[in-house]
Order: C-alpha cells, then sequence, then structure tokens
C-alpha cells in the first residue's frame, strides 16, 4: 500500500448494505482502487439445518433464506421433493402459486425500487413504494396468516384455497397498480440528478455476466434475454443449461420478457420496472383462469409422514434477484441427505470487486444498491 | 449540437412533472395509523399466539399424540406429559409452548389430527421476563376462553 492509499471499512452495521455486509475498500483520493466484499456475518446454516429435520419441518424454515420473496424458495424446495417423490400437483394449484408468486416479485421490487433511491438520497419514492407494498403484504396477511413468512405451499399442493372474495381484492389491486408505477416512472426516469447517477456507471457487460454466472434482471439488463420463466431460450452461452424451462403453468401464460442494451445500473432499474408491469399482466391472467375454473387444492399424502425414494433432483425458478435452485439428495429416509441452495444474491456480490474498480466513492451504493442484493440469501 | 442546447429544457420539464407528482400527495388522506393507539384488523387465519381448544364440557380435545411435536421445526418447543384418564384415555397433564423458539409457522395447527390447537390474534408478546414467554396449560386454555370473548364481542358490532 502506498502513502496515498487509504484503506477503510464499510460496514457490517451500515444502512445502505442492505444487511450485515462488510467492504474492505482502498481509495486514492475518491477513486475505488480495490474492493473486497467479506460475506458470512448473516450465515445460519440453512443447509446443514436441513439434515437433522424432516421434509415437513424444514419447510416453513426455507422461507427465511430470502425474506423478501419467501413463495419463491418455498416454491423450488416443494418442486425438488415433489418431482423426487413423485406427487403430482393439480392445475389450480399451480395457477395459485403462479399468481402468489407473481405478487410477491412486485412487493419485492417495489421494496428494491424504494432503497435504490433511498442510497441515493430520493426520500419520497420509498413512502410510495411501501404504500403499495403494503397493500400487497395485507393481501398476504389475508391469504397465508403471515406478512412475510409464508409457509402456504405444502407437498403436492396448498394449505388451504383461495376465496373468490379475495381474488376480487388483487383484482382491484391490479387495476390501480399501473397508475402508481407511471407516478414512479414520472418522478424518477427522467429526472437530471437520478440519470446522471445511473446512466453508463456500474456498467456490466455481457462477457462478465456470463463469466460470474450473474442472473435475474441484472443479467437481462445486459441484453441477454435469459428467463426460466420462458421455455423458448435466447442465450448467449450454447452450453447453458436447458433444464426445468417453463415451469409451472408459465407456457400457458402470455407474457414478455423487458430486457435493455447497455447494463448499466439505469437499465437495472428499466428492467425492474419493465417486470412490474408483466408481473401485473400475469397476475390478471392468472386471477381469470381461477374465476372460471375449480379444482382440488389439499394434496391428499400424509406430509409429516412423508418419505421420498432414493435419488436427487435440481429445482430451478427464477427468483426476483436472479435464478434459485434447491438441490436435494435423498437416501430414502424421512430427512433429506442433503439440501443445498443457489441464490442470486450471492453471484452478485462477487462481481463487486470488478464492477467498483476505479469509479468513484460516492458511486460506491448507487451500484450496490442497482444489484439489488439481500444479505440474508447470500449467507444462508 | 441541436440536441445538447435542449437538453436543460427537458430536465427542467422532468424536474417539474417529478414534483407535481409529489405535490399531489400533499392532498391525499395518510394511509399509515398511529399503531399503540389505533390497530389495523387481523384476519381470522393470523398467526399469533397459541391456544388450546376446550369444548362445552371444559375438556381439551388434546388426547397428548405428539403429532405437534413431530412437526414443529424448532425442537423442544412443544412439551407434553402424557397421563391417562378414568376410561383409559389419554390427556395431556401438562402441555407446555415455549415461545422463545417458536417461529409461528403454524405447522402444530395444520396437522394437529384433532383440531385441538389453534392461534389467536394476540401478537404483543414482548415482556420483561423470558420465563413468560413459556407458555403453560392454563395459560393457553386461557388464550382460547380469551380469544373466544374477542370474537363474540367483535360479532356484536
Amino acid at each position: 500500500m502506498t502513502k496515498n492509499r487509504l484503506k477503510i471499512n464499510i460496514g457490517p452495521q451500515h444502512p445502505s448494505t442492505h444487511g450485515v455486509l462488510r467492504l474492505v475498500l482502498e481509495l486514492e483520493g475518491e477513486i475505488i482502487k480495490s474492493c473486497e466484499p467479506v460475506i458470512g456475518y448473516l450465515h445460519r446454516g440453512m443447509e446443514k439445518m436441513a439434515e437433522n429435520r424432516t421434509y415437513l419441518q424444514y419447510l416453513p424454515i426455507v422461507d427465511r433464506i430470502d425474506y423478501l420473496s419467501g413463495f419463491f424458495n418455498s416454491f423450488a424446495y416443494c418442486n425438488a421433493v415433489e418431482n423426487l417423490a413423485q406427487i403430482e400437483v393439480s392445475k389450480r394449484s399451480q395457477y395459485i402459486r403462479v399468481l402468489t408468486m407473481e405478487m410477491n416479485r412486485l412487493s419485492s421490487h417495489l421494496l428494491w425500487l424504494g432503497t435504490f433511491l433511498l442510497d441515493m438520497g430520493a426520500t419520497s419514492p420509498l413512502f410510495y413504494t411501501f404504500r403499495d407494498r403494503e397493500v400487497i403484504l395485507s393481501l398476504f396477511e389475508e391469504l397465508t396468516g403471515q406478512r412475510l413468512m409464508y409457509n402456504y405451499y405444502t407437498f403436492g399442493g396448498l394449505r388451504h384455497d383461495v376465496s373468490d372474495d379475495w381474488l376480487d381484492k388483487v383484482g382491484d389491486f391490479v387495476k390501480i397498480m399501473p397508475k402508481k408505477i407511471q407516478d414512479y416512472e414520472d418522478i424518477i426516469t427522467n429526472n437530471p440528478i437520478f440519470t446522471t447517477r445511473t446512466k453508463n456507471i456500474g456498467v456490466l457487460s455481457k462477457n462478465s455476466t456470463l463469466q460470474y454466472s450473474i442472473t435475474g434482471p441484472n443479467l437481462r439488463a445486459t441484453g441477454i434475454r435469459v428467463d426460466y420463466r420462458n421455455s423458448k431460450q435466447e442465450t448467449g452461452n450454447k452450453e447453458h443449461n436447458s433444464h426445468g424451462l417453463g415451469y409451472l403453468v408459465y407456457p400457458e401464460l402470455d407474457f414478455e420478457i423487458p430486457t435493455a442494451k447497455t447494463g448499466d445500473s439505469f437499465d437495472r432499474y428499466k428492467v425492474r420496472v419493465e417486470e412490474m408491469k408483466v408481473c401485473l399482466k400475469l397476475i390478471s391472467q392468472c386471477i381469470d383462469w381461477l374465476k372460471s375454473n375449480t379444482g382440488e387444492i389439499i394434496s391428499p399424502i400424509k406430509q409429516h409422514l412423508l418419505k421420498v425414494p432414493e435419488g436427487e433432483f435440481i429445482s430451478n425458478v427464477e427468483a426476483p434477484r436472479g435464478v434459485c435452485s434447491c438441490y436435494v439428495k435423498s437416501d430414502g429416509s424421512g430427512n433429506p441427505y442433503r439440501v443445498k441452495w443457489r441464490t442470486g444474491s450471492f453471484y452478485a456480490v462477487q462481481i463487486l470487486p470488478k464492477l467498483l474498480e476505479n469509479t468513484f466513492y460516492p458511486d460506491l451504493m448507487a451500484i450496490f444498491g442497482s444489484l439489488d442484493v439481500i444479505l440474508p440469501e447470500v449467507d444462508r | 449540437m441541436m440536441k445538447k442546447s435542449l437538453k436543460p429544457f427537458r430536465d427542467i420539464i422532468a424536474l417539474a412533472l417529478g414534483h407535481l407528482t409529489v405535490f399531489k400527495h400533499v392532498f391525499k388522506r395518510p394511509v399509515t395509523l398511529e399503531y399503540p393507539e389505533k390497530k389495523l384488523p387481523l384476519n381470522d387465519n393470523f398467526r399469533g399466539e397459541h391456544a388450546l381448544v376446550v369444548d362445552n364440557e371444559g375438556k381439551l380435545l388434546c388426547t397428548a399424540c405428539g403429532t405437534c411435536q413431530r412437526v414443529c421445526p424448532s425442537f423442544e418447543t412443544i412439551e407434553i406429559e402424557k397421563e391417562k384418564n378414568e376410561s383409559g384415555k389419554f390427556y395431556p397433564k401438562n402441555y407446555t409452548i415455549d415461545l422463545n423458539k417458536c417461529i409461528f409457522c403454524g405447522n402444530c395447527v395444520q396437522y394437529c389430527p384433532f383440531g385441538a390447537i389453534i392461534m389467536t390474534k394476540e401478537y404483543e408478546l414482548a415482556d420483561e421476563k423470558k420465563s413468560a414467554l413459556k407458555l403453560d396449560i392454563n395459560t393457553l386454555k386461557k388464550n382460547y376462553s380469551d380469544s373466544i370473548i374477542k370474537k363474540t364481542v367483535k360479532s356484536k358490532r
């Protein structure tokens, strides 16, 4: 280290690190010369926990991996167990799973939008996004009993059916939401302060995203149209694994996958806002189907006596922060032999040293915020 | 060159539009509640403090089968002392739930074969002592009668 280099710590307790991330920075004046993320402050041993619990006992814990999008983790684990034990899921429960997951994605993106702008000094959008997120959370509370830790999915179905009354409420919400999203765009998208702080800053190239296994909106912002919800893929990498594409009833639904071109902070914002609109589109399609069709929800298998035959399975889900994969290995007993999680945020943190090199110190939080990292998901 | 000269005007328009959108909210009603004085209504699905169901004769529905222990994700949260009555049926002599360990997942309620345990709408559980969060059988019975009173009062309104 030379004389004029300064080594400083950001975090672990820092309001903008979205949890407990420690960044060891080397500064030369205002320019970041190197950055080393230190993770592990929120490690709870989620993977080891599975090994001395039954399949059902582990299910409520799964929601806590990423507390902002619990349904996705829950689905990834349920899907893996269902495939191993060959349990069928009825069409109606699949539609409800899609409906709840898309609402969850919307609430997660809303929270990201508010905190991202708060990182850059804008306070009003935070209150607006929290107000709209509150509507989704109270709908979830009505359906599942809690606001964040839902524990709503079971192996082969759901805990209980949705009522028409509840669907009507969701329908009302979907009707008012486009206007609210337009409001955010009016405030944010063309704001000169916002655009100068995000355009051409924190640029992720196509190559480096593929090298670092970045997925989700961060990848789509660079122009690569990879989304596990869509069964037709257009990947830059030919070796890309096409396993588990178009899961649930997504192939039956009509939606497009938004992408951007340059891969800077602004594009990541733009992709997420467009994704919110796609969520609304998917939600309204699900409501229409659920209102006109009935079916069985509760699965006939005995959840607490479930024994899974020997084998292994990886299920992939397109979570709000990238692909969330759950690997379950079973040895034929009532407990999983091994559970492994792959979450999008972990890879987004790994690219920080490359992304932050030779950028200005005040841009640090703008770039880090745009990646949408949630630390409990990184450490698990 | 033309584009560059237009940029300040576009910025001013964008800023004005943003400020106008924020200003519109001045005339809207607040969406927040002053919490300790006012509370949001909770629905029946809400997962709060536990209660053991008592039937009309004052007997517990619980048969001390231990299913709730087996489905609970955290260990040693529910402890049951089993005993036989005169007619040869099992009943819980003591039943404790440790709320320090409970994660309020609702598995015990969902998988109870007799519907003997429910979750009330009580969520303000803070206390000075840790031991106050260990609910024994009498507290759990009392929780149930309290929740019934609340339900009937609510329906009268």
